[in-house]
């Protein structure tokens, strides 16, 4: 099968300290992501706030806490909150990342890297499947930003990324910045990664700040979005086609219409950089 | 290695850092001469407590406060290696601060636990559900004979706390940047609402409080109202809490006594 795609333009990420004006203001984006496991309480305020929200523009709801790579047994009680949740909001992307987070039953609360084995290759294709199966669509897995790789493994990220897309059949949520992170923190090509990617299995772009610490980038999600970045984002615009884009901002969070701004950024870069395809391809 | 044997052996060194196991570390994990493995796995066992002491002093800004930098970690440090998170929402992990305050009480602040308590119950009314504000109709809708025997359904944000110390009083010292007191035994009956988009908590008397845990616990009007049975002037010392109740947007709704009343 294909990936599903839907063009919804460009959004932001709905955050608690932004709910009061986002309601109040309605600014002006195309959709918004919602924090899944931020709107997970039953009959809580957030989810009422999602609701209010989902009246006017679709959502997608991006999960940090699937642990899709974790050995543990898939948790029953996230399951169920999800599924829950999607049946609720109806969200028009499911997203999570590839990476594990629990061990145990513990949670540690990030986004682990996983050895590019077959291995993992198949345990992590068949909990996809299993994840879709339970929820009755397509699921996107985002690359993480990573710092070590293991010896153990016998391929790119971006080559278990594309292999794990075509054999659970699922989508790729692309984080730009987090191949330029991981790029600089382990010396590839970003464009390496780019190419590596199956071009109809991207359905969702991501871009965010990102802090250099000397020897190593950090994913810190706490800046505008650097050149850089925007560069990149323009290779990915030129192989994959529009898909929707979400600047994050998650740390230091600033003001709604700085949000706003970088992603009103996005839509012109992205009507920049399609605009001459749409006009070669027009009689 | 297999994968579980990978991710049992990654878990530990974020737990515990790099130094936990350097011949695993070295034997399973690749760094460059510019950024050695045991570096590398050091970037996220700094992430794993980073991020959940943000968490944590997201919940408890004005414990953190408090505290200051170092003995918050401490603190923070010490709770998430007997609390080590459980619940897939790292909004959760927080929970446990209080009682684990309490069975290890700061000798210099005992405080502390009730500081913990207010500032978690403030985080469980911001998040908790949203619901109607009934005005002061709500009481003209039902029939006299029917008064006693109504009950008031409060909004799923308000908690009503007793605590041991002025922790309200520390949290509003805290709250306006002021050096705080000393800590001293003052027990404090404190309810916890949500008033829009903004938490607010305040000090109850003491007949307000038995009223309100009355209320809370589904009692009738009628009892509630005995709460105020000491006071000199017993009718208007009740019409002035169920009024102020009111206005605070704490009453959801009234629910009749079963001869002639109904819901407003």
């Amino acid at each position: 099968m294909a990936l599903s795609r839907v063009d919804l333009g460009h959004g932001i990420g709905l955050r608690t300290r932004h709910f009061e004006r986002f309601l109040a203001e309605r600014p002006p984006v195309d959709w918004v992501e919602a924090i899944s496991e931020n709107f997970m309480a039953a009959g809580g305020r957030p989810l009422a706030v999602l609701e209010k929200v989902r009246r006017d523009v679709p959502v997608a709801l991006h999960g940090v806490s699937l642990s899709i790579g974790s050995v543990d047994p898939l948790s029953e009680r996230y399951l169920g909150a999800l599924e829950a949740l999607v049946r609720r909001i109806q969200p028009a992307l499911v997203t999570d990342h590839l990476c594990w987070g629990s061990h145990r039953g513990r949670y540690l609360h990030d986004l682990l890297p996983l050895p590019y084995t077959e291995e993992a290759l198949d345990h992590v294709a068949r909990r996809v499947g299993r994840v879709q199966d339970r929820l009755g669509r397509q699921i996107l897995l985002e690359n993480p930003s990573s710092y070590v790789a293991f010896r153990d493994s016998t391929m790119a990220e971006w080559e278990f990324l594309a292999e794990l897309s075509r054999r659970a059949d699922c989508g790729i949520l692309l984080d730009v910045n987090n191949v330029f992170v991981s790029a600089r923190n382990f010396g590839f090509d970003p464009i390496r990664y780019l190419d590596g990617i199956p071009r109809d299995r991207v359905g969702q772009f991501h871009l965010a700040g990102h802090s250099d610490r000397g020897t190593w980038l950090l994913d810190s999600h706490g800046e505008p979005v650097p050149a850089p970045v925007w560069d990149l984002y323009r290779e990915a615009l030129r192989r994959f086609g529009p898909a929707p884009a979400l600047v994050e901002w998650d740390d230091r969070i600033p003001a709604l219409e700085t949000v706003v701004a970088e992603s009103r950024r996005a839509a012109a870069i992205e009507a920049e950089e399609l605009a001459p395809a749409l006009r070669r391809a027009a009689p | 290695m297999t994968l579980a044997e990978t991710q049992a052996l990654f878990a530990e060194l974020v737990r515990r850092g790099p130094e936990a196991d350097p011949a695993g570390l070295e034997a399973c994990l690749a760094g460059t001469p510019g950024l050695p493995a045991a570096e590398r796995v050091g970037i996220y066992a700094g992430m794993y407590l980073g991020r959940q002491v943000e968490a944590l002093r997201e919940e408890f800004p004005r414990l953190a406060g408090l505290l200051g930098e170092e003995r918050f970690l401490a603190l923070c440090r010490a709770y998430l290696s007997e609390h080590p998170s459980e619940h897939h929402d790292i909004g959760q992990l927080g929970r446990e601060l209080a009682g684990f305050l309490r069975r290890e009480p700061d000798p210099h602040r005992p405080d502390l636990a009730d500081l913990a308590e207010l500032e978690w119950t403030r985080s469980l009314a911001f998040g908790a559900a949203e619901a109607e504000a009934a005005g002061p109709e709500a009481f003209a809708g039902l029939a006299p004979e029917a008064f006693a025997a109504a009950r008031i359904r409060l909004a799923p944000s308000l908690h009503l706390l007793h605590l041991g110390s002025g922790a309200a009083s520390l949290w509003s010292a805290l709250e306006a940047g002021e050096e705080p007191g000393p800590p001293l035994p003052a027990p404090t009956a404190v309810a916890v609402w949500r008033s829009g988009h903004r938490v607010l908590h305040a000090a109850l008397g003491k007949d307000e409080a038995r009223a309100l845990a009355a209320a809370l616990a589904g009692e009738p009007v009628e009892r509630i109202c005995a709460a105020f049975a000491g006071d000199p002037e017993p009718a208007a010392a009740a019409h002035a809490a169920l009024s102020s109740w009111i206005e605070e947007g704490w009453v959801s709704r009234v629910e009749g006594g079963g001869t002639g009343g109904g819901e407003a």
